[in-house]
């Protein structure tokens, strides 16, 4: 579960977020919607650790108890329009690489298993991703994000450069996360604005 | 500014104004140099002398900055880098004036050269470096990093290069043995030149950081 | 931990096998200039007094430029190609620096089995010491790497990056080229492995402290 209360950003003179709260728990999509510039991959950024808030706090926790900052990486399955995967790599190399640096072991049945559940077929999985269409790219982004199971994901416009199928693709996936898994959207796309139960609406 | 500061900086200026005096009237001329050369050294290693402990200023405050990430401490570590290159432009000048009367020429590719140039060059690449970081945060963070490294590789320059060869540099300061071989009245003047130069670098120092203080606040001002 | 940055350094390997962007730039750098200087120079245009030191010189001339045109890509190709945040997201700090510093490693490691031999062959270069030039040249790529990956991570979240990077290359490495280059001349001129000694202790010295304080300051700059 994440908690995040009265988080604000600035760089330099310009405010690019004030003053948001809110809180991730599984079963629950949080939806954060707002004009461009107004902050959601910020507030994600902040969300996910890569950035620190200039004010407010966010915390992480698990059954347990606080997860220190450092632990954040290990829950957090992120998907966003300035992440890519190695384009020098095939979909099947990255992904087997993504595992590999969080220190898991998964066997490539299952990773190709995971990558034809995001539409990319077998004779696909082992071609570079330099040679891919920008939608299957987003798809194998999809599943760098989604490779570790992770109790949290952050999906920063998550069915971008995506046909109608690959949105209900998507819409499919999330729907079956859901129950165990804590999700944030940010977005601008009214297809996506209605996965949401809840809704921060940030404004410029 | 108080009252106490203000007498600090007066008593500063007649302190430097007798330490010039005494460079040219009290100081007795030194043996085995040409001239009346040698008296830039009243002034030359006390130069020298602010330019690492500038660079250890701006150790510090880099080191506290990427401990706590105050903008103050990315202040001072700045406002110690710019007076840093200030002062080994100072010690540059002086230092290659005296070359050219003892030696001949101006630049000699002495050992100790080289490290004040090489000060230079960090210096320079710690302030290329800040202008091309538009964000304050990673600003500081970068240049505090590239100070940190800067400061673990520089002893090998000044200790270790110029050891294992050669040096034109007279040897009665820093050398080899650890001992400083002076005649009184010049260590005299020379240990009240340090001192002043080093009050001359504090009194600077915190210029140039209130001034820097003042342009954040107007600035966060000015933000909203 | 091991293993995570063993994964860093293979895919570093295969991408670079793949696009062989770094190589081309760093071969094509040090051949270009090798024959440039062989041309003009060839084994007998200088002087027999003067060969050990212009010959040393000119080596880690080549060397160090070109590598200074490839090293910085470990990073600077991960911010461009946006994989940057992918990579900060999926693996600890430490192998993302131990594996990208054994990729810059082994990069450096092919351009002297390249450069050096035809060096050798194309200047009428004589080494006696093979065995202490072998030593200082491994001792070099550790510690040259170590500086350059350490430096390329600053730049590349600086805007301007491919200038910076020798600007702020250029005087942290400079007492490590002097250190190799006295070595080398030294190795050149003696079989006997205890005169490139004295240059090899201050190189892995150099190489140990860069490494020791990348592990605090990597992280820092990777996440700042």
């Amino acid at each position: 579960m994440v908690t995040f209360e009265d988080v604000g950003k600035r760089f330099g003179d310009r405010s690019v977020l004030a003053g948001v709260s809110g809180q991730l728990r599984p079963g629950v999509v949080l939806v954060v919607t707002g004009p461009n510039g107004a902050g959601k991959s910020t507030l994600l950024n902040i969300l996910s650790g890569l950035i620190r808030a200039s004010r407010g706090v966010v915390s992480y926790r698990d059954g347990r108890g606080e997860l220190p900052r450092e632990r954040w990486f290990s829950v957090l399955g992120v998907a966003a329009p300035d992440m890519a995967v190695y384009e020098e790599l095939s979909a099947m190399e990255n992904l087997r690489l993504f595992t590999r640096l969080r220190g898991l072991r998964r066997s490539d049945t299952s990773l190709a298993a995971l990558l034809q559940e995001l539409g990319l077929a077998p004779r696909e999985h082992h071609r570079p991703v330099a040679t891919y269409s920008s939608g299957q790219k987003q798809r194998v982004k999809l599943a760098q994000a989604l490779v570790h199971t992770p109790p949290v994901l952050l999906l920063d416009e998550p069915s971008s450069n995506l046909d109608a199928a690959g949105h209900e693709l998507v819409a499919s996936l999330l729907a079956q996360r859901r129950p165990t898994t804590a999700i944030a959207v940010a977005t601008n796309d009214p297809r996506e604005m209605a996965w949401g139960d809840e809704e921060i609406a940030l404004a410029r | 500014m108080t009252r106490w500061k203000t007498v600090l900086v007066w008593l500063l200026g007649v302190w430097m104004a007798v330490v010039c005096w005494a460079a040219f009237f009290y100081a007795p001329t030194a043996r085995g140099f040409k001239g009346e050369s040698a008296r830039i050294v009243f002034f030359h290693v006390p130069q020298a002398w602010v330019a690492v402990v500038a660079f250890c200023v701006n150790l510090v405050a880099s080191i506290r900055y990427l401990r706590g990430r105050d903008p103050l401490d990315d202040i001072r570590a700045a406002s110690a880098a710019g007076l840093g290159l200030l002062f080994s432009v100072l010690a540059t000048i002086s230092g290659s004036l005296f070359a050219k009367i003892m030696w001949g020429s101006f630049w000699n590719w002495d050992p100790r050269e080289i490290s004040i140039a090489i000060l230079l060059l960090v210096y320079a690449a710690y302030f290329a470096l800040r202008q091309a970081v538009p964000d304050d945060e990673r600003r500081g963070t970068l240049a505090a990093a590239y100070a940190v490294l800067a400061f673990v590789t520089m002893p090998f320059l000044v200790f270790v290069v110029p050891r294992i060869y050669w040096s034109l540099h007279p040897d009665t300061i820093i050398n080899t043995s650890g001992r400083i071989d002076m005649e009184s009245r010049m260590l005299q003047v020379l240990l009240g030149s340090v001192a002043g130069f080093t009050g001359l670098f504090a009194w600077l120092y915190s210029l140039s950081v209130r001034l820097a203080r003042a342009r954040l606040r107007r600035r966060q001002q000015e933000g909203g | 931990m091991l293993g995570e940055a063993l994964a860093v350094l293979a895919k570093e390997l295969r991408s670079e096998l793949r696009s062989r962007v770094a190589l081309n730039a760093i071969l094509l750098f040090a051949l270009t200039t090798l024959v440039a200087v062989a041309y003009q120079i060839g084994p007998y245009r200088i002087h027999e007094e003067d060969r050990p030191h212009l010959l040393a010189a000119l080596l880690w001339i080549i060397l160090f430029f070109a590598a200074t045109s490839g090293l910085a890509r470990v990073f600077v190709k991960e911010e461009d190609a946006h994989t940057a945040k992918t990579l900060r997201l999926a693996a600890r700090p430490g192998a993302v620096f131990a594996g990208k510093f054994a990729f810059n490693v082994v990069l450096l490691g092919t351009l002297e089995l390249v450069v050096v031999p035809l060096f050798c062959v194309l200047l009428g270069y004589r080494v006696a010491g093979l065995l202490g030039l072998v030593l200082l040249l491994a001792a070099g790529t550790v510690a040259l790497a170590a500086v350059a990956t350490m430096v390329a991570a600053i730049i590349s979240r600086a805007s301007g990056s491919g200038t910076l990077f020798a600007v702020l290359t250029v005087p942290l490495a400079l007492p490590l080229l002097v250190m190799l280059i006295q070595g080398t001349r030294a190795a050149a001129g003696s079989a006997e492995l205890a005169a490139v000694l004295p240059a090899l202790r201050g190189i892995v010295s150099l190489a140990g402290v860069t490494l020791v304080s990348s592990v605090f300051l990597f992280p820092v700059v990777w996440h700042d």
